[in-house]
């Protein structure tokens, strides 16, 4: 691709910087790559300017200054069908009444295309476990279901980067798991660069890549044992916080209960 | 879908035949003397032609409507677009505007539908989005007061324009003047035309405008061309025949449970089924009460009004 790339990232945010209206900027000048095959999870507190940053990576917001580049171009140099190949986005709330069955919602992945590309609706709905689903109304899912017929559309999207506000909000811990270990399948089988906001902290084990976000600034970026470290939690949560590091795996406890 | 689809067609066609034959004075089709024929041919045909086109185009633009709005309470009625469009066209009547030839009325009504739509949707946009009891209350007000001054408008232009403003208000197809079919029939295609080349980006559209976005659609110019569309379809129905409510609400729901909600079909769905159900409400109100009329807005009220209040009590729908 563009020799004008930096080693390895298929979309980045260079010297980005946003705001809503006459706001003060909630974003100021942020560098962020993302190379193929990374699963990275985007750690920050509410407010911290995760989904604002996403919505950035998606060109769905455009930034006041700075540029987004995919694959080496403007985002917004692409037309919209040619993005939409290559970079899907899952919003956080996903609405939940929306008149569909699940293999339409699915087969609206295909929209970009002409020509289908190899992957079919079953196969789909089969990767996300929901062939037994497909002529379900989606009012009628559960909110993990829902969330993996979404996936299954975005799969369908056939794009090499997905981007997702906050999947695991709202969900039980069952289906946060197993969202989890779905988009780690997608991830490493299909290589599909998978980028994700999240705000538990016990969750961000789960990445390859992690980028600790407070007030639009990236405070940290690497692997989770580099970048979990009392320190910058405590910055980034505005909280007290243990990191314990034991056999079985690393964890975090909170305020009064960091004494284990 | 297909099996279903098929049936309805046929309850469709056979429909239209009876409303034909049907009436307050019913025609053996096998013994038609020249009377007779004269009647259907001159009077029972153009109307059912007039039915037909408004109420398929108003069955399209509250599918389009409801898609875009995401709000199964949209329809061009309740949202004030008619009261727009019927103003619209009011104005250029009592004016005798006629810069555009013959299209001068309709596209008159497109302008007033067009921008009936704006202000409601800037009285019912607050925090950066539509809130949907706003905007249902405010295309309500809206459709008030526009009815108002049309009124108020033909009032004080003479006595013929009188009679025009009572057939606007109640969408009364007896008095619609046939000449206008063609121009109606031609919006109506336009407008047809438009909505079904958007018809997948409306599927993604009610998904949300983050999700129609990654889906490879421009939400805001997806939005602004189907808006012209319902604009078209609704003064394309206004021009024909007034003000008639609640097809837009009711078509989508009921073809929903026929065809699914894929716009793609259900558009057309709802076309046949807007079409058909004017034809009845038409003949109803043509029969009831013999030898009175009923116009045929007032028995889509009385069907259609109550429905409204069934999906507004509903908590699923609003907020």
């Amino acid at each position: 691709m563009s020799s004008d790339r930096a080693q390895g990232d298929i979309l980045e945010l260079r010297g980005v910087s946003f705001s809503y209206g006459k706001e003060k900027a909630l974003i100021d000048g942020l560098e962020l790559g993302i190379g193929e095959g990374d699963f990275i999870g985007l750690l920050g507190a509410n407010g911290s300017g995760k989904s604002t940053i996403l919505k950035l990576l998606s060109g769905i917001l455009k930034p006041s200054r700075g540029e987004v580049r995919l694959w080496g171009k403007h985002i917004t140099a692409l037309r919209n069908r040619d993005r939409a190949k290559l970079l899907s986005y899952l919003p956080q709330t996903l609405d939940m009444r929306v008149p569909f069955k699940v293999e339409e919602l699915a087969a609206m992945g295909l929209y970009p295309y002409d020509t289908p590309p190899e992957l079919t609706v079953e196969q789909a709905l089969g990767t996300v476990g929901l062939s037994d689903k497909r002529g379900s109304m989606i009012a009628n899912l559960s909110g993990g279901e829902r969330r993996r017929a979404y996936i299954a559309m975005t799969l369908l999207q056939g794009a090499g980067i997905i981007l997702l506000d906050e999947p695991l909000a709202n969900l039980d811990i069952k289906f946060q798991m197993e969202i989890v270990r779905l988009l780690r399948e997608l991830n490493s089988k299909r290589d599909i660069s998978i980028v994700m906001a999240l705000h538990d902290v016990n969750l961000a084990f789960q990445f390859d890549k992690i980028v600790l976000i407070k007030e639009g600034k990236v405070l940290g970026a690497g692997t989770p044992a580099e970048v979990l470290t009392e320190a910058r939690l405590r910055e980034a949560f505005d909280i007290d916080v243990s990191v314990h590091r034991l056999e079985e795996g690393t964890f975090i406890t909170y305020g009064e209960s960091r004494q284990l | 879908m297909t099996k279903r689809l098929f049936i309805l067609i046929l309850v469709v066609a056979a429909i239209l035949v009876l409303a034909l034959f049907a009436g307050p004075r019913p025609i053996n089709p096998f013994h038609m003397n020249e009377l007779e024929r004269e009647i259907i041919f001159s009077v029972r045909f153009p109307r059912l032609i007039v039915a037909v086109l408004m109420g398929g185009s108003l069955g399209a633009a509250g599918t389009v409507l409801q898609g875009v709005l995401r709000n199964p309470l949209a329809d061009p009625y309740i949202l004030g677009l008619s009261s727009g469009a019927a103003l619209g066209a009011g104005v250029a009547i009592v004016l005798g505007l006629t810069f555009l030839g013959v299209l001068t009325v309709p596209l008159m009504a497109f302008v007033g539908a067009i921008l009936t739509g704006l202000l409601v949707g800037l009285m019912g946009w607050r925090r950066g989005g539509l809130w949907p009891e706003r905007l249902l209350l405010a295309g309500i007000g809206v459709g008030f007061m526009l009815s108002a001054v049309l009124m108020l408008v033909m009032s004080i232009s003479s006595n013929e324009g009188l009679r025009r403003a009572i057939l606007w208000i109640f969408g009364d197809l007896g008095m619609s003047d046939w000449s206008l079919i063609p121009y109606g029939a031609l919006l109506i295609v336009i407008g047809l035309i438009i909505a079904l080349k958007h018809a997948k980006a409306l599927n993604a559209l009610m998904l949300g405008d983050d999700l129609s976005h990654s889906l490879g659609f421009s939400p805001r110019k997806e939005t602004a061309m189907l808006f012209v569309s319902a604009g078209l379809l609704t003064a394309a129905s206004v021009t024909l025949g007034g003000m008639v409510g609640f097809i837009g609400l009711l078509m989508p729901h009921i073809m929903r449970f026929f065809v699914g909600t894929d716009n793609r079909v259900l558009l057309p769905a709802s076309v046949l089924g807007g079409g058909t159900l004017l034809v009845v409400a038409d003949l109803i109100g043509r029969t009831v009460m013999i030898p009175s009329e009923l116009p045929a807005g007032m028995i889509t009220a009385l069907l259609g009004a109550p429905y409204f209040l069934y999906l507004l009590r509903r908590r699923d729908v609003i907020g």
